[in-house]
């Protein structure tokens, strides 16, 4: 069959359906055809499933022309997707076409969610092809023979890859395909992504820089642009708004009145807690609303989220309460409106979550911006101009993620053993790889084998064996089994199964928070009020509460996340027009709130740097505001207390939101000092960034997950989760006995280089600086707390810096009476 | 840091040994050797110079007083039996003085292993008018010294400013000691007016006052 036969029997089928190929499907199809690898650009909702199944079905047709009647056994292509609840979807696009041209395939699902008869079922006859996570992938690397299951692979498709790309799932995808690439080498490699800032780097990443799979690869863009429009919903009166806030419920008026307009409201809030209050106060308020709603995150039971999505899709829900749970996913053709409450950080959430509603063609996408307290409406207000310029954020890929690659590497000596001259030559052509030296790889390899560099006198440690031919392997059934089980790049905080006494799964709360229950408390979870009856076997078992006893909402401790690059741009340009004559609704909306602020202080324009000092009960605060997102405030707080504290002994408490940070002591800052010291200099800021007793803090809990996803620490077995307590105290331990004994571990250094490029942004950071060097100082000495200071001094969450020596600090503090 | 308990003197050391000057004994709580042994065998992988830091600390606070006599207050060996016990017994070969130890819940280890290196082993001890045990125990007209609880105190001052360190705690017939090993963590306790808190301030003992 030639292309044209080909081609004539995809458009037949979308006429059969009413539809018309788009452009971009038809390029992906050539270019397929055409045997080229890529990456595909285009959003969800768009036909790109389409776009990729169709020539991966047409390549087979082409290759065996009487597949109506003769059936090739084999694995013919593997369709990664991040998210186990989009395989359904993408199985039955498959079947469709499948089942319509007659072709005999067949498809499967792998993944957590498949049974272990299936799994077994699949190891002797692998469907045609293959919908499956990138976890699920690589335990296919782990089993024994996998280059022979394979071998007759002709494609793979990365669904979502911008969510993977910043990610270590990112990461174990490029090992994956480093691998595959090998043992089949006819496979193209596909991947699917949503616009962001980078879309050139993403096919690199995924296709291998400078690889011979990148030169002969594309990059197709679909050019579909949906109408958005934002909205922001402001009280009548400005006086009532907060000045710190959080939940932002005194507005939950003027959200029944938007969910009353519309045929399904979809509310999303950035924290899972957020999400059961605002159910839980929607509940009391609208009593009407009460079987037409519900709720939707990461913690409640599978079989209830199914529920709700089905519901949603069959028009059964007037209102559904959420959490990035439902930033990805199936699409739900009734939602017609979205709320956002409280900042989204970045733009490219903000639009992915307004995508959500108005699906079909040619529709409008609608969402409102619900800001939880006053300083938010300039969130708002940007937002709105990110929008109209489409400006998206990048996602920036991990560089030398030790802990992945050893557990790669024991995947490998799990299955059939490896040999380390062959597989370095694959990690070394990965993006994130890109500059392992051969000193880095033994590194590693003895790492596995013995352990570490100073363990050779033990022999309990060995994982990974050598064998006489020279390769290595894990031979042991239980290590074997155990990596298995731990295999994945996603740490999540231990939780606790919620189960009623009756019998019947709810969800799961993270440990801390079971901690601080007694029997015969009462929580809500769930949208239900749950008494607590006893925590045993890491299983929280309750009943259903007195409607009258006192309860409490379940929190979950989750990172919090910082305002994007792009946000943090657009943040500023806000505000410096908040001095100007042009203001949007939002900004007039907040002059009230600029009078109060201007009455102690100034509202900053792009040439001023503003610090305000002022005493309170607490004691002297200082705070600083340059409105550069979350983490790089916590970077610059950390080195401006150090820098400080070596003029003079001092202690602080820090504490930092996105648009600033506060260093506050028990005795003045001698302000002038900073000034006349240059302590605002871009010298010597990685110097005192490792200096800054913060780093090794936040390296310590960083080195958590990296010691998790490397296998050093174990996490139980299913069902029976090791606690975090002992997990935390593990990695702990292993944290100060590599920096006491052996610095130069790679794993260890790895959480000091994440630290400081992921979560401090040191680039950024320098960025910051040099702004604030151009900028003049404005130093305010002030009577009381203003309104822009107040979200940051509220704030409870602190770390803190001394130079003073304890002895001294002890003379002045009194014993403390909590617990 | 000298105290006087029952016209008897003590010197409190900033690792968390106490020296009784009279009866030259240097009294250690909770060691929890081989901890890190046993997190070896769970799969950590942990350097063996670690396992070397509590003998250095023991051997540190032996050279600053001339002690005749080392009663462990429980809690010595944190596990079963294995590699750093060997090394234990090494250093006991190494030092003069003669060891007792107060038993402790972790102490699981056969009673014969202490014998073979000259250990004494007992259950609680009774010197003049002082009670040893591992458990804190009251008991009339003796004053308790004992560990287990491993006691630790937090402090707040101007600033939101947060401290917690590891303490002697005192009431008045007790002092519960701090845990000497590395890698263990602190109970926290809050003083009442008769206590007294002495607390670890590296490398100096601070009372802590109300």
């Amino acid at each position: 069959m030639n292309r044209d036969e080909l081609y004539t029997i995809a458009e037949n089928w979308f006429h059969d359906q009413g539809w018309k190929a788009f452009p971009f499907q038809t390029q992906t199809w050539t270019a397929f055809l055409q045997g080229k690898n890529g990456l595909l650009n285009a959003p969800t909702g768009s036909g790109k499933t389409y776009a990729l199944w169709f020539p991966i079905v047409l390549d087979y047709m082409k290759k065996n022309p009487n597949y109506k009647t003769k059936h090739k056994p084999g694995l013919k292509a593997i369709w990664i997707t991040p998210l186990r609840a989009l395989s359904v979807e993408i199985k039955q696009a498959a079947e469709r076409i499948l089942n319509d041209l007659d072709t005999q395939m067949t498809v499967g699902i792998r993944s957590g969610d498949t049974s272990q008869s299936e799994r077994t079922k699949q190891s002797k006859k692998m469907p045609d092809l293959l919908v499956t996570t990138p976890e699920s992938l690589q335990l296919l690397l782990a089993s024994k023979e996998f280059a022979k299951t394979f071998a007759s692979c002709s494609a793979i498709v990365v669904d979502e890859w911008h969510e993977l790309l910043g990610t270590k799932r990112g990461v174990q995808m490029e090992l994956a395909l480093s691998r595959l690439k090998k043992v089949a080498p006819k496979m193209r490699i596909w991947g699917i992504s949503a616009t962001i800032g980078n879309l050139e780097l993403a096919q690199q990443v995924l296709l291998g820089l400078n690889s011979e799979t990148y030169q002969n690869s594309v990059l197709i863009k679909a050019h579909i642009n949906k109408k958005i429009k934002v909205l922001s919903i402001l009280p009548d009166k400005m006086d009532s708004y907060p000045w710190r806030g959080h939940m932002g419920l005194h507005l939950i008026d003027e959200v029944a009145k938007i969910v009353r307009k519309s045929k399904t409201t979809l509310i999303f809030t950035n924290v899972r807690s957020a999400c059961e209050m605002w159910f839980q106060a929607i509940l009391e308020k609208y009593p009407e609303f009460a079987g037409d709603m519900a709720m939707h995150h990461g913690s409640i039971s599978r079989e209830t989220r199914l529920w709700v999505e089905n519901a949603i899709r069959n028009e059964e829900l007037k209102v559904v309460v959420c959490t990035s749970s439902l930033d990805l996913g199936v699409d739900f053709a009734p939602v017609e409106t979205i709320i956002q409450v409280g900042g989204p950080k970045g733009v490219a959430r903000f639009l992915q979550r307004a995508g959500r509603s108005g699906h079909q063609p040619g529709k409008e996408s609608v969402i409102y911006f619900l800001a939880t307290h006053a300083i938010e409406l300039i969130e708002a207000s940007a937002l709105k101009k990110a929008v109209a310029k489409t400006i998206v954020e990048d996602r920036i890929p991990y560089l030398n993620s030790w802990d992945v690659l050893v557990q790669y590497l024991n995947t490998l000596a799990v299955s059939d053993g490896f040999f380390p001259d062959e597989i370095f030559e694959e990690v070394r052509q990965t993006f994130c790889y890109q500059n392992i030296t051969k000193e880095n790889w033994n590194w590693i390899l003895n790492f596995i084998t013995n352990g570490s560099q100073s363990l050779r006198a033990y022999d309990e440690y060995k994982k990974v064996e050598i064998e006489e031919d020279g390769r290595f392997k894990i031979n042991s059934r239980l290590i074997a089994m155990h990596h298995r089980m731990q295999i994945g790049t996603i740490v999540g905080d231990a939780s606790l199964n919620v189960k009623f006494l009756s019998g019947g799964y709810i969800g799961n709360i993270e440990e801390w928070f079971a901690s601080k229950l007694q029997p015969g408390d009462v929580f809500t979870f769930a949208g239900k009020r749950l008494e607590l009856f006893r925590v045993k076997n890491m299983q929280v078992l309750v009943r259903k509460a007195d409607p009258k006893k006192e309860s409490r909402t379940v929190s979950w401790m989750g990172g919090r996340m910082a305002l994007s690059v792009q946000m943090s741009e657009l943040l500023r340009e806000e505000l410096y027009a908040a001095n100007s004559d042009d203001l949007t609704p939002e900004l007039k909306a907040l002059q009230p709130i600029f009078a109060r602020q201007r009455k102690e202080s100034i509202v900053p324009s792009d040439d001023e740097f503003l610090i305000e000092t002022f005493k309170t009960r607490e004691g002297y605060h200082a705070v600083f505001y340059l409105f550069e997102g979350r983490f790089v405030h916590e970077a610059l707080a950390s080195i401006l207390s150090y820098r400080i504290s070596l003029l003079f002994p001092i202690t602080f408490s820090l504490a930092y939101n996105d648009y600033g940070f506060e260093l506050l002591s028990d005795q003045e800052i001698d302000m002038q000092s900073v000034f006349d010291n240059n302590l605002f200099s871009t010298e010597y800021v990685h110097h005192d960034l490792q200096k800054s007793l913060n780093l090794t803090e936040m390296a310590r809990r960083k080195f958590r997950d990296i010691a998790v996803i490397a296998g050093l620490v174990f996490t139980g077995m299913p069902g029976r989760p090791v606690k975090t307590k002992h997990l935390q105290s593990g990695s702990q331990l292993l944290f100060e006995v590599f920096r006491d004994y052996e610095p130069d571990n790679l794993l260890l250094q790895q959480a000091y280089s994440e630290t400081i490029e992921h979560q401090l942004e040191e680039g950024r950071l320098i960025q910051a600086l040099e702004r604030v060097n151009k900028q003049t100082i404005v130093w305010k000495q002030c009577k009381k707390p203003t309104p822009f200071s107040f979200p940051i001094i509220t704030d409870r969450l602190r770390e803190k810096l001394s130079s003073e020596t304890l002895a001294e600090r002890i003379k002045k503090m009194t014993a403390s009476y909590m617990k | 840091m000298k105290i006087t308990i029952n016209n008897q003197k003590f010197v409190l050391h900033s690792c968390g040994a106490a020296y009784w000057e009279e009866k030259k004994i240097l009294l250690i709580s909770d060691l929890h050797l081989g901890k890190v042994s046993h997190f070896r065998k769970h799969g950590m992988p942990i350097p063996e110079k670690a396992v070397q830091e509590n003998f250095n600390r023991l051997n540190n606070v032996l050279e600053l007083f001339d002690a005749e006599t080392i009663i462990f207050l429980g809690d010595l060996f944190h596990s079963k039996i294995n590699n750093e016990w060997n090394f234990f017994a090494d250093w006991t070969k190494t030092i003069l003085q003669r060891i007792i130890l107060i038993e402790g819940n972790h102490d699981i280890i056969s009673k014969k292993y202490y014998t073979v290196l000259n250990i004494e082993i007992y259950s609680e001890l009774i010197i003049d008018d002082f009670l040893l045990t591992h458990h804190p125990t009251e008991r009339e007209n003796l004053f308790n010294f004992c560990g287990h609880i491993h006691p630790g105190i937090k402090l707040k001052g101007l600033g939101k400013q947060f401290l917690s360190l590891s303490c002697f705690f005192r009431k008045t017939n007790q002092m519960i000691f701090p845990a000497f090993g590395e890698f263990t963590g602190n109970y926290y306790l809050t003083p009442t007016e008769n206590d007294k808190v002495y607390a670890l301030a590296k490398g100096e003992i601070i009372e802590i006052k109300n």
